[in-house]
């Protein structure tokens, strides 16, 4: 366990804690003359940056509660009914969460602006212009975003959850609404911390603050940040003046969290919960709940696919209709150039691949520690545990990146011989601990319901610490376990401001091939990239979960399987 | 929690630390004023030569470099803005070995913080262009050029484009004129001091930008969206780089281009990092040497034909790509990086505050 603190203080606390400290203290980083100032911090509170932060704070909040309240409904629709399709609704979930947010903010973007596609297909709708391009379009793309975080902390939570409360309850005479109003408080240490990661990934977001929210001149905090290091010279003094905002912000939903959840236990889930029983939808309910379901997959995957395929399938930056695959060509004649450039043995996605895999098996090895600590009693530790874990999330990766080469590439580092800057290694660190804090979130639902008494039963019967835990713990977590892997994967696979800032020359990932042909004249052919990396993101998913329901023992997947009722 | 708190102040010292650190690490660094003292360390040892670059031609001209030298090299492929942010937060340990980036104002500004080797000079034949960019002190050498801005505009709906600057104030251009956001696109600040420069001072020129925004000026971030405005209507005339002007042309016939007078020169430059050891500074030279080779030339005018490649040169004898619109008859500026630049984040502040809102 110390070790466990080391690595946390060293790989999270310690380039966290560097970056901040330039917002009071320059000299010590050599970017400026002040030993001690506030100057920056009172920068940050005033004129423009105010006015981001401020506006980062309420859209943050209202997409949290989007997230929720869309998230909730589809996830108890697929837990607990027949939905018609509810198979392949987590799959297109995770397609949601696989999308930089760039790529739906994007694809809207196209659709809904003046001479867009709508205005060209004869649609003269110039309220959706407004109503997208500004703060509710902002709140709708992160609130959509939000969405699969919920829908996968009430999954894994309702999982968990046996059919004995509802039964209880039911037998008892309440009504299905009072049954429900049962079961949400069991449910809460899920809906909070739903909330608390949607808060906290929306106001770190920069996707849609560097698109969508600056073409409609709705300036966010994180672009703000991004704008004071994008100068040149960069202030990083004041980037760092702004990232205290930020942690300060995410204070905000942990504190509510902690003050609901004080003192009370949510271990629900044991050797002996049942499963749970669908509910059978039928008539209008039935149509209504696929409707609304459809619904929220068209807006968040059809509008965002359909941008960025067609993007990907006009030649000449979207000036006509018509259709070719000639980006597509251009993109494998530029990967064989690349590879006949000596771009080495790899291509950007192959490397990226391996990358995810990598960072995803450590991640989830340290979120699921972390986890565990989080779900305990609360001590002081885990109390600092946990903000530091939510703080690191709503820094986001641009502050992250540039606290590594402030905290690794110090003089002295060099002179005890570790170079860790511009390597492999300290790529994947820094992957990993940015990766970490969401993942222990997403595990912390599932962890909390765990009883001691599955370990205990195991021990019990003599088994080791090690086959206790493979044997008493794993199955039950294993579902939860092998979607944080995915979350982090498909993180990592398109992951752009930490690898801008520290990828190892030489080695390019992905998300710098495909910036680099965004960013340059090839906007077409970057597009081309970005929707053949989501496909063989989605393909890596498909093959995981395919995989997971091939090997896994059958009593491993009935832990939160549900039978007809 | 002990161990918490142990971590913590093991932190906190590797962080501050550098203070100390940071003097000894400078003064050990190399010989900064002097290049020619260099040349001969290389030659014993090939040291890996970092490349920090946001040329689309870049891979091919570090493949190109190794194969006729044998000297490796290890490309950081960035957007100019990741290179600097690099470079600024690594500078009291810094690791790349040149900078290739469009833009004399930051070189300037880097050479103004000391980060750059002065007095390096490649024996070459400059042309007109390559002289006019080239720095006194000789911090960092031109390996091309290209103008800001360029006029692109749809063929079909302009039959005869503005011809001066003033033109694009009269209402006939009302809300069809594009351009970029300074703080999203590098060659965009070089662009606005330069009509600042022409006109005569900075108020004037944010005279003018002001009455550009009264006449619907559009901004989109970068080269790619503004173009992408014009081809889908959105706008008739678009103010961006000539390169990405030109190859959106290459793939669109319904773009024309045309220079309105005077434009900016934006040199394609190479800095030496000031602290590289002594043997990658005299690496970094000869890949100098090597870029404005004629061999060198041929890469660059090959690497990135729709992009990059699309750039007049600065040597005597090498001629431009044949789809680059002479310069025979256009009056070109060079604006003074070292005055210009130290103003890049005031101007760009005010032109976000005041323009792009």
């Amino acid at each position: 366990m110390p070790l466990f603190w080391l690595l946390l203080a060293a790989f999270i606390l310690a380039p966290c804690a560097c970056f901040l400290l330039l917002a009071v203290s320059p000299r010590l980083f050599s970017q400026g003359s002040q030993w001690f100032t506030l100057t920056y911090l009172h920068q940050a509170l005033t004129g423009g940056t105010a006015t981001a932060i401020v506006n980062s704070l309420w859209v943050s909040s209202a997409a949290a509660l989007v997230g929720i309240a869309v998230g909730f409904p589809i996830a108890w629709l697929v837990s607990r009914t027949t939905l018609p399709g509810r198979r392949f609704v987590s799959g297109a979930m995770w397609l949601v969460l696989l999308l930089p947010s760039w790529l739906p903010a994007l694809g809207w973007e196209r659709i809904v602006q003046p001479d867009g596609v709508m205005y060209r297909l004869g649609l003269d709708w110039p309220f959706v212009t407004h109503l997208i391009m500004g703060p509710s379009g902002v709140v709708l793309l992160l609130g959509l975003r939000c969405v699969p975080f919920s829908f996968l902390a009430i999954t894994a939570a309702l999982a968990g959850l046996g059919q004995e409360f509802e039964d209880a309850a039911r037998v008892h005479g309440a009504s299905r609404a009072a049954a429900m109003r049962l079961i949400i408080p069991i449910l809460a240490p899920a809906i909070w911390s739903a909330l608390a990661i949607g808060f906290a990934e929306s106001i770190s977001d920069f996707g849609v603050a560097a698109t969508l929210a600056y073409n409609s001149n709705f300036p966010l905090a994180t672009y703000q940040l991004y704008a004071a290091i994008g100068n040149f010279p960069p202030s990083f003094p004041l980037a760092a003046g702004m990232g205290w905002l930020l942690v300060a912000a995410v204070a905000i939903p942990l504190a509510l969290q902690a003050r609901a959840l004080r003192g009370r236990s949510y271990a629900v889930l044991s050797g002996r919960t049942r499963q749970a029983v669908r509910r059978e939808l039928r008539g209008r309910s039935r149509a209504l709940a696929t409707a609304g379901v459809a619904l929220f997959f068209v807006v968040a995957l059809g509008v965002p696919g359909f941008g960025a395929v067609s993007a990907s399938l006009l030649a000449d930056y979207g000036g006509s209709f018509s259709l070719t695959l000639a980006n597509y060509h251009a993109l494998f004649a530029q990967t064989n150039l690349a590879a006949a450039a000596g771009g080495g043995l790899l291509s950007p996605l192959e490397r990226s691949l391996g990358y995810g895999a990598i960072t995803a098996t450590i991640t989830v090895t340290g979120g699921f520690i972390a986890a565990r600590l989080l779900a305990r009693r609360r001590t002081k530790a885990t109390g600092a545990l946990d903000f530091l874990l939510l703080a690191s999330v709503a820094l986001p990766g641009v502050v992250f990146g540039a606290g590594y080469i402030f905290a690794y590439n110090l003089p002295i580092m060099s002179r005890l011989g570790i170079n860790l800057y511009q390597t492999v290694t300290l790529l994947i660190i820094a992957y990993t601990a940015a990766s970490l804090p969401t993942n222990a979130r997403v595990l912390v639902g599932a962890v909390s319901q765990l009883q001691p008494s599955l370990k205990d039963a195991a021990r019990t019967h003599g088994a080791g610490a090690l086959v206790a835990w493979a044997r008493g713990v794993l199955p039950v977590v294993s579902r939860p376990i092998v979607m944080a892997w995915m979350f982090t994967f498909c993180g990592v696979f398109l992951e752009l401001p930490l690898s801008q800032l520290l990828y190892a020359p030489g080695s390019p990932p992905a998300s710098i091939a495909i910036e680099d042909n965004l960013s340059t004249y090839h906007f077409g052919v970057g597009m081309a990239q970005s929707v053949l990396a989501v496909a063989i993101a989605l393909a890596v998913v498909g093959v995981v979960l395919g995989g997971y329901r091939l090997l896994a023992p059958a009593g491993w997947r009935r832990i939160g399987g549900t039978v007809r009722g | 929690m002990a161990g918490l708190a142990g971590a913590c102040a093991l932190a906190l010292t590797a962080c501050s630390s550098s203070s100390s650190s940071s003097g000894p690490a400078a003064a050990a660094s190399s010989p900064a004023g002097s290049s020619s003292a260099t040349a001969s360390a290389a030659a014993a040892s090939k040291v890996t030569l970092v490349v920090y670059s946001a040329q689309g031609y870049d891979s091919a001209m570090t493949k190109a470099f190794t194969q006729a030298t044998g000297i490796p090299v290890k490309l950081d492929d960035n957007s100019t803005g990741p290179l600097l942010t690099q470079i600024e937060a690594s500078k009291n340990n810094p690791n790349w070995g040149l900078l290739w980036v469009d833009g004399a104002t930051a070189f300037a500004g880097l050479d103004t913080q000391g980060l750059l080797l002065k007095g390096f000079e490649p024996s070459v034949a400059w042309n007109s262009l390559g002289t006019q960019s080239l720095p006194a002190d000789k911090s960092y050498t031109p390996t091309g050029v290209t103008l800001m801005a360029a006029l692109a505009y749809n063929k079909n709906k302009v039959k005869s484009p503005p011809t001066t600057w003033q033109q694009l104030l009269e209402p006939q251009w009302k809300g069809q004129v594009g351009m970029n956001d300074p703080s999203q696109s590098g060659p965009t600040f070089p662009f606005i001091a330069g009509m600042m420069n022409y006109l005569g001072g900075v108020s004037a020129g944010q005279t003018y930008f002001t009455k550009l925004k009264t006449n619907g000026l559009v901004i989109h971030p970068t080269n790619g969206p503004t173009l992408q405005a014009l081809t889908s209507g959105q706008i008739n005339l678009a103010l961006v780089q000539s390169s990405a002007a030109i190859g959106a042309a290459l793939g669109d016939k319904n773009i024309g281009i045309s220079y309105l007078h005077p434009v900016t020169l934006l040199p394609s430059a190479i800095g030496i990092d000031a602290k590289a050891p002594a043997a990658e500074q005299a690496e970094a030279e000869k890949f100098i040497e090597f870029v404005l080779s004629p061999a060198g030339q041929k890469v660059m005018q090959s690497g990135d034909p729709t992009g990059d490649s699309l750039y007049y040169p600065v040597i005597q004898g090498v001629s431009p790509l044949a789809s680059l619109p002479s310069l025979a008859s256009t009056t070109t500026q060079t604006i003074n990086p070292y005055t210009w630049g130290p103003q890049e984040a005031t101007i760009n502040t005010w032109f976000d505050a005041n323009i792009v809102r």
